[in-house]
């Protein structure tokens, strides 16, 4: 019973395999703000399934923890605090449990094992050019032919396709339903022929995200999870898998904390005095903020363990530390701008600049921009907030 | 159903609070002469007193309620919401604590005969030279403004800081006071004090030293903890009313409720009404964990209800157009009430002050 679990000391033990099982060079990749890709994930994913700790969400028989949410919101936590990679991946936290809840045994058994180990990496089709906030509104046409499905369309904005070996991937296989009912959920191997991978330049200069064009790509139909025509639902189990990722609010607490640290350094002397005086009372205002995030998440949390309804509070957490996280990300621009932001250029392009110390707080700066963008814009939360405040 | 805003702590208590601030302020916006304000505040006040809110933390020794943390987060919390116009986080909490060890003086604090408004080591001054100083021949002069007070002050508590902290308790109507009684915005009672050469007699002196110095400290906190509660339900109840209001308006054929930006700027308003109530609980849990008062969740409640507070009655008094510069209506009284709560305590800056101040001190 979870009367019994000793939560002080279940921190105190993952804190210990954190400092001392997560690599040095894995946490400088997360201290420093560089891209978090396959080749820095999979090690430490590796560590950690290893330990038995591959997926901390996962029911015990299929290699889950058994840890309670309140667990999971400490070692999530913790792995913040540490500098370890968040473990977020597409297989782990989204389709993974929806493999576990609507896939047949023969997908459990095809698909989970390579998630927990990292060895298959995975990456979400959802979004197309006409479907962002709007999903249902999807194209992308899935025509079954005998035990194939042919996928014909164009996916955008996905993250890790360039790196992953499956992508979940939402397509609509009936017009006459109404836009949510014809959809369904394909599982599609990235090497299947008629495929093709361009990458998207973001702002921030790495490449994070891709289009993925579909040309008519023969799927299984075995590679259909759950009904056909009832992949809107299983979109929305995922979504509500994940609604209290806004409760974490650990690894802005950290970010907040190195940008302090930021401020002492960069900004001592006189001629930057009121900088410093106006960055450090900004600080302070994003961070009395991200405690009220903090107390509001543990609310949701004990919520959840006691079944009481988690209302809007799920979409308050997003939409506020969402913000929060920006202004964190803009007082760190503000110390370095000056010496700093003109030599930022693409990462990814040769150049003395890119290499420039301190450079990454620019990136990263540019790169929060997307926290109001995905997982729900900042106008679409506050719609479905309105809506409920209002009553319709 | 809209929205309905849930009590930070609730039950018979805050229910009884808010009726009373409805009813006062229903009652006091049909009184336009000062006089009647204060003779209607001082009826409630009287009433309060006789249904024991002033004895609630009291020690149950001194005839008491003994009550917690939580039991005047109640009634500061219904008086939040129902907008009472009474000086709730001081008359209930901050003075109460600091005569906690006066045992003569609580009966008649318990029983409202002793009204006494609080004068912080922090009161603003209007000019550097009337910073208050006790002389070595115990006199006392200076001048303090804008002090919240009860109606019909009978008494001062006045903390003086500096160097030589002390702790004293002035008959108001003693030789060497002057005042100047005046209704605040939000309806409620203050005074400007002015003393000249005012003989304090030994009697007065309630303690000296540092730990005076630490108490009043704590009991500002204490203050500053209520009346973020009180702002946090006043805002709870201000977020109801702005939505019904938007909900019955209607403009270009339709309810003002049907307009996105409107409803925008009613959910910026709800997340950070809700980021505040964060702060608040988890201040009011530190405190209830430890003796002392945990400043530092304090400081960062006080210095957000600045921010989200102002925000909050900045939005309804758009919200409600016109009508938002007004008297008129419940929902603006509250708005001004939450904007006047930035002042008290200790405003967003004197917070900050103190968080940076300890960062610095701990780098
Ligand atoms: C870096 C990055 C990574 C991503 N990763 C993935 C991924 O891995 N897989 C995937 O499927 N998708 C991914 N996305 C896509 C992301 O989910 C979409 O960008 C998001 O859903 C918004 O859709 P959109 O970009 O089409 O914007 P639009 O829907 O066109 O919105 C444009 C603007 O209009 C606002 N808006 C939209 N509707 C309304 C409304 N009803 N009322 C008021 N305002 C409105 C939006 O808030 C936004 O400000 C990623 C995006 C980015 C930038």
């Amino acid at each position: 019973m979870s009367a019994a679990i000793d939560y002080e000391a279940f921190r105190t033990d993952v804190r210990a395999f954190a400092e001392t099982r997560c690599p040095p060079e894995i946490r400088a990749v997360v201290a420093t703000y560089r891209k978090l890709s396959r080749k820095v994930w999979y090690p430490w994913q590796r560590i950690l399934f290893e330990h038995g700790w591959g997926a901390p969400g996962w029911p015990k028989q299929y290699g889950g923890t058994g840890w309670d949410l309140k667990q999971r919101h400490i070692f999530d936590e913790v792995m913040a605090e540490c500098d370890c990679p968040p473990q977020y991946h597409h297989g782990l936290r989204h389709i993974g449990p929806v493999i576990l809840e609507y896939g047949s045994e023969e997908q459990k058994q095809r698909f989970l094992p390579g998630i927990l180990s990292g060895e298959e990496w995975w990456c979400q089709g959802y979004s197309e050019p006409g479907a962002g906030s709007d999903l249902a509104s999807l194209r992308t046409a899935a025509r079954r032919e005998g035990d194939e499905y042919v996928v014909e369309g164009q996916k955008t904005w996905t993250s890790h396709a360039h790196e992953a070996d499956w992508m979940y991937t939402l397509v609509r296989t009936s017009k006459e339903a109404k836009n949510q009912q014809g959809i369904s959920l394909l599982l599609i191997p990235l090497n299947a022929p008629g495929i093709s991978i361009r990458p998207i330049r973001t702002i921030d200069g790495w490449h994070h995200v891709n289009e993925v064009f579909l040309d008519n790509v023969r799927v299984p139909v075995a590679n259909r999870v759950g009904e056909e025509g009832g992949g809107w639902t299983y979109g929305k189990f995922l979504l509500e898998r994940e609604r209290l990722g806004g409760a974490n609010v650990a690894p802005a607490l950290r970010q907040l904390e190195r940008t302090r640290e930021l401020l002492a350094r960069e900004l001592g002397g006189e001629r930057h005095r009121l900088k410093r005086a106006m960055l450090e009372e900004r600080l302070l205002l994003a961070e009395a903020e991200l405690r009220g995030a903090q107390a509001l998440g543990q609310e949701a949390i004990a919520a959840v363990m006691e079944g009481r309804p988690l209302g809007l509070l799920p979409s308050v957490l997003k939409l506020g530390t969402s913000v929060t996280f920006q202004h964190v990300a803009e007082v760190a621009l503000d110390a370095v701008g000056e010496r700093l932001a003109p030599r930022f250029r693409p990462t990814d392009a040769a150049g003395p600049n890119a290499e420039a110390p301190g450079i990454e707080w620019v990136q990263n700066y540019m790169y929060s921009r997307v926290r109001t963008i995905y997982g729900g814009s900042s106008e679409v939360q506050k719609n479905v907030i309105a809506k409920q405040l209002f009553g319709s | 159903m809209p929205f309905t805003a849930t009590p930070i702590v609730g039950g018979d208590a805050f229910d009884q609070a808010c009726r009373i601030g409805q009813e006062a302020d229903r009652q006091l916006a049909l009184i336009d002469d000062p006089a009647g304000h204060l003779a209607c505040l001082r009826r409630h006040w009287d009433s309060l007193a006789g249904l024991g809110w002033l004895a609630v933390a009291m020690p149950e020794e001194a005839g008491g309620a003994g009550g917690t943390l939580s039991d005047l987060a109640a009634l500061a919390g219904g008086a939040g919401r129902g907008g009472l116009p009474l000086p709730i986080a001081a008359a209930c909490g901050v003075i109460p604590r600091l005569l906690a060890d006066q045992p003569a003086l609580l009966p008649g604090l318990a029983e409202g005969q002793h009204r006494i408004a609080f004068i912080p080591a922090e009161a603003a001054v209007d000019d550097a030279a009337d910073v208050l100083i006790l002389a070595s021949d115990g006199s006392l002069t200076g001048a303090v403004v804008g002090i919240e007070t009860p109606p019909d002050p009978t008494h001062l508590l006045l903390v003086l800081g500096g160097a030589e902290p002390a702790l004293l308790l002035l008959p108001a109507r003693a030789r060497g006071i002057e005042a100047r009684h005046y209704l605040r915005i939000d309806g409620r009672p203050a005074a400007d004090w002015r003393f000249t050469g005012l003989a304090v007699e030994p009697a007065w002196v309630l303690g000296r030293g540092e730990v005076v110095a630490r108490r009043a400290a704590e009991a500002r906190d204490l203050g500053a903890l209520l009346t973020c509660v009180e702002a946090v339900s006043a805002a709870g109840a201000l977020l109801e009313q702005t939505i019904d209001y938007l909900l019955n308006r209607v403009q270009f054929g339709v309810p003002l409720a049907s307009h996105q930006a409107l409803r925008h700027r009613v959910a910026e308003m709800y997340v950070e009404y809700e980021n505040l109530r964060g702060l608040v609980l988890q201040a009011l849990r530190m405190a209830a964990a430890d003796d002392g008062m945990p400043w530092r969740d304090i400081a960062f409640a006080k210095l957000r209800l600045g921010e989200a507070g102002r925000f909050i009655a900045q939005s309804a008094i758009q919200c409600h157009g016109g009508m938002g510069m007004t008297e008129a209506l419940p929902a603006i009284r509250l708005a001004r009430r939450i904007m006047m709560a930035e002042f008290e305590f200790g405003d967003r800056t004197f917070h900050a002050q103190r968080l940076l101040d300890a960062g610095r001190s701990a780098a």
